[in-house]
């Protein structure tokens, strides 16, 4: 099987990503307006909230691969339902350490049982014991079936988790931030097109992991 | 055949008395660890109660779960209960319903010892508290029965059932806790409502789910 970065669509898409992210961080450091009470604090919510859209829309995916393989059993799904729980879990995994790094100026805390942030924490916890049962399923046909079903369990799980969380303490009801439609456009902007990036960074790791997947495939060493 | 697979759990269950002996043992050890270890004021109790009996539940019925399903691989019987003519989508109620039936039967026994240890008293309308109980044990045994059938064949299913069981049934577990606490203060019903309303969704959602997708755990 050929290198992944010998397809000129891959080697270029990756270039583009890198340097649109290169160029979004300086953006957000020099190009966006201070928000008074906040001051440098804010900034991480144009890392933190598209962060969080990936990794939740990568959970969505793991679901979508998930039916799609019970359906037709073909090998691609579960390769992409794999790399997308595997980078879904990094990027939960950066929202957990982003929130509270944001929490502790603000809030004056590390941890907040927040809804968001709770149903992110369940939401990752529930992701450690879907890589737990890939790795101890034993034979890799049920492993995958497996995982497919939990991965739809678990997104299926995500809204009655977030409404028991949001009604659970009252006191977190209050939201940390404003809507974002009701922001001003110097914010707004910088804001959708760091989400654009960090969504096109997304789709090229998944495409990237599917293929290393589809190397290290046992089954396709023939 | 739904009934006759019923049948067949309680009836094992009947003679060996297994399973709601462990969970009652388990029940009865984890009260005395709860008293030794808060050892504080009854207020503090009467505030911390509703938590520890559902954690108490929940611990139990794991290892109820994974007992149940042990016996099923022992021999291999549930292979020969899939190679019988049956949708598996009953297998998986069957096996829903006779869980939450031993799960009940523990917690009539626990119930009592948890209540005089903790020095509770209890509000007279009872009748909420039980369809609480049962609603609740449906919910658990309807997730449960699906992460058990997900972890029975794994290495190590012991540690990976409660693993992939506490996070996904963590929206049951604050609902049951959140209206055990209304009922045990007293508070009235339409200002909890909605947290039975979240434990029966969660029971519909996990019960249907279950049913569609019990298909693609048990085949060979």
């Amino acid at each position: 099987m050929q290198r992944f970065f010998s397809y000129k669509i891959n080697f270029l898409s990756g270039a583009v990503v890198l340097v649109a992210m290169v160029w979004n961080i300086y953006n957000i450091f020099t190009n966006t307006p201070m928000v008074p009470d906040q001051h440098w604090a804010q900034k991480i919510f144009y890392i933190h909230v598209p962060v969080a859209w990936t990794g939740f829309l990568s959970y969505f995916i793991v679901m979508l691969a998930g039916i799609l393989y019970l359906i037709n059993k073909e090998q691609k799904w579960d390769r992409l339902g794999l790399a997308a729980a595997e980078i879904g879990t990094l990027f939960v995994t950066l929202v957990l350490i982003t929130g509270p790094i944001w929490a502790k100026p603000i809030w004056g805390t590390w941890w907040t049982w927040e809804p968001r942030l709770t149903t992110t924490l369940i939401l990752f916890l529930i992701y450690v014991g879907y890589f737990m049962l890939r790795s101890f399923g034993g034979h890799p046909e049920r492993t995958s079936r497996y995982a497919a079903v939990l991965g739809i369990i678990a997104f299926i799980d995500v809204p009655i988790i977030f409404y028991s969380v949001r009604f659970w303490e009252e006191q977190f009801q209050s939201h940390p931030q404003v809507e974002i439609t009701q922001q001003i456009p110097d914010i707004v902007i910088p804001f959708l097109v760091s989400l654009i990036i960090f969504t096109m960074l997304f789709s090229f790791m998944l495409r990237f992991r599917m293929h290393v997947l589809k190397i290290i495939d046992p089954r396709n060493r023939l | 055949m739904f009934w006759s697979l019923v049948r067949k759990d309680l009836l094992l269950e009947l003679r060996t008395k297994e399973i709601t002996i462990s969970m009652l043992a388990f029940g009865l050890a984890t009260i005395l660890i709860y008293a030794l270890a808060f050892s504080v004021s009854p207020a503090m109790y009467r505030s911390f109660a509703p938590g520890l009996f559902w954690v108490i539940i929940l611990f139990a019925s794991a290892l109820g779960l994974h007992r149940m399903f042990v016996l099923e691989k022992e021999f291999d019987a549930f292979s020969l209960s899939i190679s019988a003519p049956v949708d598996r989508g009953i297998i998986f109620l069957a096996k829903w319903i006779s869980g939450t039936i031993l799960l009940i039967i523990s917690e009539i026994v626990i119930i009592p010892p948890f209540v005089v240890f903790m020095g509770l008293s209890l509000p007279n309308n009872w009748l909420i508290m039980i369809m609480i109980i049962i609603i609740g044990n449906l919910g658990i045994m309807a997730i449960g029965s699906l992460v058990s059938g997900l972890a029975m064949r794994a290495k190590m299913s012991e540690i990976l059932l409660p693993i992939l069981l506490f996070p996904l049934v963590s929206p049951l577990l604050i609902g049951s806790v959140k209206a055990t606490n209304g009922w045990f203060q007293g508070i009235p019903f339409m200002n909890w409502q909605f947290w039975v309303l979240l434990m029966i969704t969660f029971v519909v959602v996990f019960a249907l789910l279950g049913y569609t997708i019990f298909d693609h755990i048990t085949e060979e």
